[in-house]
């Protein structure tokens, strides 16, 4: 009988388990006593009791800050407009960050293959953050076609997939956020998931053994995570689709 | 509370047309909570009095993009969890040093939970408060309060993810890590006090 990791464990004491958990816990003497253990010892850290504070705590606190604080002016007040600023401070970043992440998946791209992109008029013409999204999506996808087939045994291949996760997280991070304000959740929720395997990916303890593959293939079923992003491809416009991705696949699979 | 959420968004709204001293009623409101969860994370009466000044400086600048969607008290406490973790992480630099001489008298008054139980049930919380307090120091900054958030503010993994701005999993990470450590220096306490 498989025994229940610690981690399972954990979980299940905070309430954040299936119920398979605790159909174990009934039949397997040894996890029951390892719960019960852990019980204990979580059971008696309890939270300080934090020193009282006199009634008119709030507003000795209000006293120690007021002054520190302009007023707002209504509408277009100081405060706006400096807030304008930096929204047009912070576009201007987006643009270069933007250019910057394009440039360099470009140069990534003509890095893992031979292929050229070609483009015309009409794509050019697409907006920018459209491009990147593709882009993102693009490499995100190379990224995971690779972890299906890493060969861990050999640390050439692997160590690649770290440091493109490493480099992929912020782009995914800013895209992740440009999904929420533009009240995507769908792309939000994919982008989400990816955040996690990246970030799994790039921070994996010891670098990436072929348990931890294989950890990161079924607990965060990498396969659906690919497939979701695959459709999510299909609906942001072709940018450069030469067939890269494609041929990467076919690639592996032959 | 939900009748408060709506006040809250009333003066919300009174702070961003101009009236500045509207805010102390959010900061009298919220002062005392935002005090308990800042000391629970930083273990420390000083640092949790400066995190809930900064919570609120840093909640008064950026009002204008709270959004509308969570409550203020919701939205003020992830603030204070971010400036009680980089408290910590400043004191575990050294640059907000000069306090820990005076942690321990703190911490000694803190525990003192109950003054009407008799001398050794006293004595005897007081060795458990302590050595609670010994574990808890062998946690990093972002481990302790995703400990405590888990542990003691009954947060969800999701909530803690948010609240500390990194992905669920590396907060559910960070309560296992925390969980394991406790539990071994727990351990070695007891064997050798």
């Amino acid at each position: 009988m498989k025994h229940l990791s610690k981690e399972q464990l954990i979980e299940h004491y905070y309430g954040e388990d299936g119920a398979d958990v605790k159909h174990h816990l009934e039949i397997c003497r040894e996890c029951a006593d390892a719960y019960a253990a852990l019980g204990r010892d979580l059971g008696a850290l309890k939270a300080p009791e934090a020193p009282d504070r006199a009634s008119l705590y709030g507003e000795q606190v209000w006293g120690s800050i007021s002054n520190s604080l302009p007023a707002y002016r209504a509408r277009g007040g100081s405060w706006q407009r400096a807030g304008l600023w930096r929204k047009i401070g912070y576009a201007a970043a987006c643009v270069l960050l933007i250019a910057g992440a394009f440039l360099t998946g470009g140069r990534w791209e003509r890095k893992q293959s031979p292929i050229t992109a070609t483009g015309d008029d009409a794509q050019i013409k697409q907006p920018v953050v459209l491009v990147v999204l593709g882009d993102h999506l693009d490499r995100s996808e190379r990224l995971l076609i690779e972890l299906k087939h890493a060969d861990a045994s050999s640390a050439a291949a692997v160590f690649p997939l770290s440091e493109e996760a490493r480099d992929l997280l912020p782009a995914n991070r800013r895209c992740r956020q440009s999904a929420m304000q533009i009240d995507d959740p769908s792309l939000a929720s994919v982008l989400d998931d990816l955040d996690r395997v990246l970030a799994e990916l790039a921070n994996e303890p010891g670098g990436l053994s072929a348990s931890a593959i294989t950890r990161l293939q079924t607990e965060m079923n990498t396969d659906g995570l690919l497939f979701e992003i695959r459709v999510l491809r299909t609906r942001v416009p072709d940018k450069n689709r030469s067939g890269i991705v494609q041929s990467r696949e076919e690639h592996y699979e032959n | 509370m939900w009748q408060m959420a709506e006040n809250d968004h009333a003066v919300v709204q009174a702070i961003l047309s101009g009236d500045r001293d509207a805010y102390r009623t959010l900061v009298v409101r919220h002062s005392q909570s935002l005090f308990r969860l800042a000391f629970r994370i930083t273990g420390n009466e000083a640092d949790a009095e400066e995190v809930v000044q900064e919570a609120f400086l840093h909640g008064y600048q950026k009002l204008d993009s709270f959004q509308s969607r969570s409550s203020f008290g919701t939205w003020i406490y992830r603030i204070a969890v971010r400036c009680a973790l980089d408290r910590m992480d400043q004191r575990k630099m050294g640059v907000a040093g000069g306090v820990a001489e005076e942690i321990d008298a703190q911490r000694e008054s803190a525990h003192t939970a109950d003054q009407s139980a008799g001398p050794e049930r006293l004595l005897l919380s007081r060795e458990i408060g302590s050595m609670q307090e010994a574990a808890m120091h062998s946690l990093t900054p972002i481990e302790r309060t995703a400990f405590v958030l888990r542990h003691m503010e009954n947060l969800t993994t999701g909530e803690i993810g948010s609240a500390l701005g990194v992905a669920p999993n590396a907060a559910k990470q960070a309560v296992f890590r925390a969980v394991q450590k406790l539990r071994r220096r727990l351990a070695d306490l007891r064997e050798n006090p």
